[in-house]
């Protein structure tokens, strides 16, 4: 026995030294520089689910679309909008029509890069017909109601499904739903309002084409795999292996292939990136790594990585406020009730504000500059301007917010005293439980938690206050958390859906009768229960619903200005608590960050590397602070 | 065979024969009275089970040792906290301007060094051995407690045998995760949740084994035998198979303790682990591993390793040591 | 013994149709956002047309029935979330030969370092070997596996010069995932067998053969090795289908497409039809796995039994 298995370790041992030996030698050849083969590596942990952008909605099943769909318009590297598909447009007189001629040498591709088709204005209408058919859950359906003509009479009439209102649709023509070929060539829309911000709309995944005989043929696989999708970006997608690979080749016959430079993406799957491509970056193997901040000092002050350090470019189009929840449905052991109370009071609400050092979390992610993802406004700088190319966040009512940081130790403890004395004689005990809670699969969030507890209640003293860290749970954790009210304050963040101030307003307005659990602060709460900051919650009410009403493009200056007023109230009365932009992460890079696609809103053009050429070395800091010095000149 | 008889031991012959004669009957032969204590004294007289064990594991002079080293961490663990000048584990340390003390190397001020928001390892590193202790140690009690109970009977009385191999089948093949993902979504993260989860399936590996042992033991001869004098089952269980089991879960025992810290790492691994202000071995090591590709951290990855490591070694190396000392057949030689 | 087997099997069936039947039961006791990858922003219309596409809104016992039929079909039904619409058996058709693969190479490796180790250290019991082995086998067990995989990644490609990620082609990126898969299972292996070897040295038959002058080594092979395999054998299908599921650690590092962290991404989605079919294939993997260790185990040792009849009660 003993013998044999000896034999058994020899030939096994032999075995792994022969293939060892004739192992292949083909290593990571690095990215070659000049203008015939540019190649761009990188790691990614998150697989998609699906390819179809007709139905996704999330973030990251956008990158693939966004490089290999081309839309009417996209925008440049300073985010103005320019012409793609759509050579030209106008809008008729009353707003309401968008008629959009279309260049005749767009052409779709299949994963060989073969071409298949021309790019029609029909491919448009189809593409929305099938975002509109209810059995294939196009998560972004409801985004077009209210925007396209009918779009919202032909989804409910498609379900057959009564309403919350009990109310069944009746059934109508999709010829009645504003879009429309008027030729080959030229495409329409109808939308059921004006609406200010429709062309930047535009960008977003919602009004991408589709093939239409692809759609006919595939119905619900459209864009399972590489194979069951057509291609008109500046890329097409070569192979598609789920949590192994995509590769992604430049498309030569994309009308605008000269400003496509890289000409193969490779993205490897590994769940593990965080840990593995800072590493395959020393090694060469990567193009590109996330450098979290729990490594980013050690980077920085070796010597061998400290230049390959640089940092994303900043994002505009998300904003973090802390949540006071006017609906609190938590068990009772937190003292849901008392909360409701404390809530309602506005020098309660002033002193957490005013206790509430953003610094300390934000240098968890950021060490550096923690200042500069610190916002005072909801809306973020530089989010969008006025007709006068005045930005939103320095209109007038912003003047005493913007430039004042919410935090105050001594106003703190005037606003605890106001507030003790208040509460106590409507009855509530001290210290008060705010229950916080994060989601364990967010980076760095229960950090964060840990110190804004810690930070508060030192301010506030915990015969105050008591905050009560608790992890929810990772996976359904907008449903059973933020949805459901279970929290009594928390950090929650929005994303831009379109590029105006109004898309700001949809965490906190609600609507008579909305209940919808999106609303994150169930503001409609204090005055359903008539407490003490009902009128406060109406006066923002009002605020909203005279700035939404003004839509003519005429009038921007005045609809901005009125939203502006209503987020100034908002903040000033502590209905809600600023907190800041995304982080732009610290990365290795080898490209410069500034030259691609940008929009403050859309997501679609920040995840082109169309007109991003990759470059010998990693960008540094220095080289970094160049590039965007030069940028911001522009 | 003696051919030749000296004078002298004829004459002491002689002389013995003399002296039993001159006795009466009653000097020659008397009743004994029946004495208990006495008639046990025939066998292995002062023979006592666990005071042999205890005197052969005594003599594994390293395993000894570790025991003062285990019960020394779990004291300390224990008095850490009360000692003077001893940060509070999820305290967040900060600097004059301040902002947190970040990924400070250990130094004087904070022995192992500051994680990423300037929380001090030192003291979270004991309370994490202490929860992470705890944890092991409840388990193994409770899969010891359920797993031998189950694992005789199952293994000793045949009428039971498949009602005990289904559940194991159901059990043993609901994969862990699933149990352990149904647990985090039905229960609060904590303590007594990875307890539970951990708990739920094991129990039944410790019964199959125990029961895998039986079936070995159990057609043995002496185990006929007393089934032939109509011993009943209890006493046999108790003792003819106990004992004999003894050293195999005492073994398996001391094993689960490191197990079970290893599990709570893989389930932090999953991102299901205790929410951070319980600080654990599991999680101190997830945090530690993310930054193994800087050298410089690696303080935060090491600590914590090298006392699960001790933690781990002192276990198992206690644990064969007494399961050596506990088998009866050692005892002898 | 046929007939037993028979019932064994039928039993098995059984057992197989109840795990899938709970796992089918607890699966629907999960929150419903899981099912939708934007629950947010869809309406409720929307939340109700695709429960009802999924088949969620009909009665518990209609679903069990849809599941049995369309499994009698040999249909395992539609990836939803973790790749939409993509028939679930296509998915496992790729991610099971590489996991096969990887598995078998560390059972093959783990067996051929374990149980010599095993057998050496037990022959050598209290010196060196036994304690150099011990040293290995602690070590291991002791150092949390995350840990040292990835200092084996580390360094180890350095050493071979190989990338970091596996590379299905090149062979040599084969050897660091096999070895540092096979080095828990050899510790196992040879702990165990150590155990097991010692504990029968003591008894009588080695005694008796020692006594009858059969030399050492020959009692270590044929009587001692032969009785202390016997509860290792058992655990051998187990140990496979363990070292499958637990290749989650390495798959992750070296990104290799298999079945290793599968379940627990199909669960956190939700993916019905993908946990399901999983549970399945783990299920009866697990049943065949315990019914070939106990016929092993009968044949290995001929004192075990499992007739009714036949054999010493």
């Amino acid at each position: 026995m003993k013998k044999n298995v000896l034999s058994l370790i020899l030939c096994v041992a032999m075995a792994a030294g022969m293939l060892s030996g004739c192992g292949s030698t083909q290593s990571g050849s690095g990215s070659a520089s000049s203008g015939e083969a540019m190649e761009y590596r990188e790691l990614y942990s998150s697989e998609v689910a699906t390819l179809n952008y007709l139905t996704t909605s999330t973030i990251n099943e956008m990158i693939i679309p966004a490089n290999v769909i081309d839309t009417l318009v996209e925008t440049d590297a300073n985010g103005n909008l320019v012409p793609s598909l759509a050579t030209s447009w106008e809008q008729s007189d009353d707003g309401l029509t968008w008629t959009f001629h279309l260049r005749e040498d767009a052409k779709w591709v299949d994963n060989t890069g073969k071409e298949v088709a021309d790019v029609v204005a029909q491919d448009f209408v189809d593409a929305m017909k099938y975002i509109l058919t209810p059995e294939y859950e196009a998560a972004n359906a409801q985004n077009l109601f209210g925007v396209i003509l009918n779009a919202e009479e032909y989804y409910m009439g498609a379900t057959g499904v009564a309403d919350e209102n009990g109310k069944v649709w009746d059934p109508i023509d999709f010829a009645e739903v504003g879009v429309k070929a008027v030729d080959t060539y030229t495409l329409q829309y109808t939308l059921a309002k004006e609406v200010p911000y429709f062309l930047s709309s535009l960008v977003y995944i919602l009004y991408m084409p589709a093939n239409g005989e692809l759609l006919e043929k595939t119905g619900a696989n459209f864009a399972t795999s590489a194979e069951t999708m057509y291609y008109n970006g500046g890329y097409y997608l070569q192979e598609f292996t789920p949590q192994e690979k995509q590769v992604l080749v430049k498309n030569p016959l994309n009308w605008d292939a000269e400003h496509v430079y890289i000409t193969k993406i490779t993205r490897t799957y590994n769940a593990e990136a965080d840990t593995l491509a800072p590493e395959m970056v020393k090694r060469g193997e990567v193009d590109y790594a996330d450098i979290g901040s729990e490594i980013l000092d050690d980077w920085l002050s070796t010597d061998e990585t400290k230049n390959l350090v640089s940092k994303q470019r900043p994002a505009t189009d998300y904003s973090y406020f802390y949540c006071f929840n006017f609906n609190p449905t938590f068990a009772e052991e937190y003292e849901p009730e008392n909360w409701r109370l404390a809530v309602n009071n506005e020098n309660f609400r002033q002193a957490m504000k005013a206790a509430l050092n953003r610094v300390n979390p934000v240098a968890i992610s950021e060490p550096n500059s923690p200042t500069d993802y610190i916002m005072n406004t909801i809306t973020p700088y530089t989010f969008t301007v006025n007709a006068d190319g005045k930005d939103f966040s320095d209109l007038d009512a912003f003047k005493d917010i913007k430039g004042k940081d919410s935090f105050d130790a001594a106003a703190a403890a005037a606003y605890k005293e106001k507030a003790m004395e208040e509460l106590t004689a409507a009855g509530a005990t001290f210290p008060v439980k705010a229950l916080m809670k994060y989601n364990p699969s967010t980076t760095n969030w229960d950090k964060e938690c840990a110190v804004v507890e810690q930070q508060v209640e030192e301010v506030l003293g915990t015969d105050f206050v008591d905050i009560i860290v608790e992890a929810g749970p990772s996976d359904s954790f907008l449903s059973q958390v933020r949805r459901s009210g279970d929290y009594a304050f928390m950090k929650c963040g929005w994303g831009a859906d379109y590029a105006d101030p109004e898309t700001w307003t949809d965490p906190f307005y609600q609507a008579e009768g909305d209940m919808e659990g999106y609303k994150y602060a169930f503001l409609r709460n204090a005055i359903a229960e008539n407490g003490a900051s009902a009128s406060t919650v109406q006066e923002y009410f009002n605020l909203v619903e005279k700035a939404k009403a003004i839509t003519a493009e005429a009038d921007k200056n005045a609809r901005y200005d009125a939203f502006a007023e209503a987020e100034a109230y908002l903040i000033d009365h502590a209905l809600t608590i600023p907190y800041g932009i995304s982080i732009s992460n610290y990365i290795a890079v080898r490209y410069n960050v500034f030259e691609g696609e940008y929009a403050s809103c859309g997501i679609v053009p920040n995840k082109r590397y169309k007109f991003i050429k990759v470059q010998d070395a990693f960008v540094s800091m220095d080289t970094y602070d160049a590039n965007r010095k030069a940028w911001e000149n522009e | 065979m003696l051919r030749y008889k000296s004078k002298t031991v004829s004459k002491l012959e002689k002389q013995v024969e003399e002296h039993i004669e001159n006795m009466s009957d009653e000097q020659l032969f008397s009743f004994a009275e029946y004495d208990r204590d006495r008639s046990e004294k025939t066998a292995y007289s002062n023979y006592s089970y666990w005071k042999s064990t205890f005197r052969a594991f005594r003599k594994n002079k390293v395993a000894v040792a570790l025991v003062w080293v285990v019960l020394g961490i779990l004291l300390f663990t224990l008095i850490q906290p009360f000692l003077p000048g001893q940060y509070d584990p999820n305290y967040i340390n900060n600097d004059t301007s301040g902002l947190q003390f970040r990924n400070i190397e250990p130094c004087s001020q904070f022995w192992f060094g500051t994680n990423s928001i300037g929380q001090d390892l030192w003291a979270r590193i004991w309370a994490g051995t202490r929860n992470s202790m705890m944890i092991g140690i409840c388990v193994a009690m409770i899969e010891a407690l359920i797993g031998i109970v189950v694992g005789v009977l199952w293994g000793y009385v045949r009428k039971l045998d498949w009602f005990f191999t289904e559940i194991y089948n159901i059990l043993d093949n609901i994969p862990n995760t699933i149990i352990l993902i149904l647990i985090s979504y039905i229960m609060k993260p904590g303590v007594p949740t990875l307890i539970f989860a951990m708990c739920l399936t094991r129990w039944i590996q410790m019964a199959r084994f125990i029961r895998n042992q039986v079936l070995i033991i159990r057609d043995r001869e002496y185990n006929l035998a007393s089934r032939c004098v109509g011993t009943p089952t209890q006493k046999i269980i108790t003792r003819n198979l106990l004992p004999y089991l003894v050293s195999v879960i005492m073994l398996r025992m001391a094993l689960t303790v490191p197990e079970a810290i290893g599990n709570e790492v893989f389930i932090t691994y999953i991102g299901l682990g205790l929410p951070t202000n319980i600080p654990s071995l599991g999680r101190l090591i997830d945090d530690g591993r993310q930054l193994m590709m800087s050298a410089s951290l690696r303080y935060q990855l090491i600590f914590p390793t090298i006392v699960v490591s001790i933690v781990t070694i002192s276990f198992y190396i206690i644990g064969n040591a007494f399961s050596d000392a506990a088998d009866p057949k050692n005892h002898i030689s | 013994m046929i007939q037993y087997l028979g019932k064994r099997m039928g039993r098995s069936l059984l057992t197989l149709v109840v795990i899938v039947t709970l796992v089918f039961i607890l699966l629907r006791l999960m929150p419903i956002e899981g099912y939708f990858e934007n629950y947010e922003k869809l309406t409720e219309e929307q939340i109700q047309v695709g429960l009802r596409e999924m088949g969620l809104t009909d009665p518990m016992p209609v679903q069990i029935l849809h599941f049995y039929q369309q499994l009698l079909h040999g249909d395992l039904g539609m990836s939803r979330r973790y790749r939409s619409n993509v028939a679930v058996v296509e998915i496992l058709k790729k991610k099971i030969p590489i996991s096969v693969r990887l598995g078998s190479l560390s059972i093959l490796l783990s067996l051929c370092v374990g149980l010599p180790l095993g057998t050496w250290m037990a022959g050598h019991k209290g010196k060196w070997p036994d304690k150099l082995g011990t040293v290995f086998i602690v070590f291991i067990q002791a150092v949390p596996a995350v840990v040292y995989y990835l200092f084996i990644q580390l360094y180890g490609t350095t050493l071979l010069g190989v990338p970091l990620l596996f590379d299905e082609g090149n062979i040599r990126c084969w050897i660091l995932p096999v070895f540092s898969m096979s080095l828990g299972n050899i510790a196992y292996y040879g702990m165990w067998l150590r155990r097991y070897m010692v504990d029968e040295s003591t008894k009588d038959y080695v005694k008796l053969a020692t006594a009858k002058g059969v030399p050492k080594s020959r009692i270590m092979r044929n009587h001692i090795f032969r009785n202390a395999f016997v509860p290792l054998v058992q655990y051998l299908p187990t140990s496979f289908l363990n070292t499958v599921i637990g290749s989650i650690y390495i798959e992750s590092l070296y990104s290799i497409p298999g079945m290793g962290g599968l379940l627990v991404d199909v669960i956190k989605k939700n993916d019905n039809n993908m946990v399901q079919a999983i549970v399945l294939l783990y299920a009866t993997v697990g049943v065949i796995g315990l019914l070939l260790g106990d016929i092993l185990m009968t044949i290995v040792d001929p004192r075990i039994s499992f007739g009714k009849k036949g054999g010493v009660r």
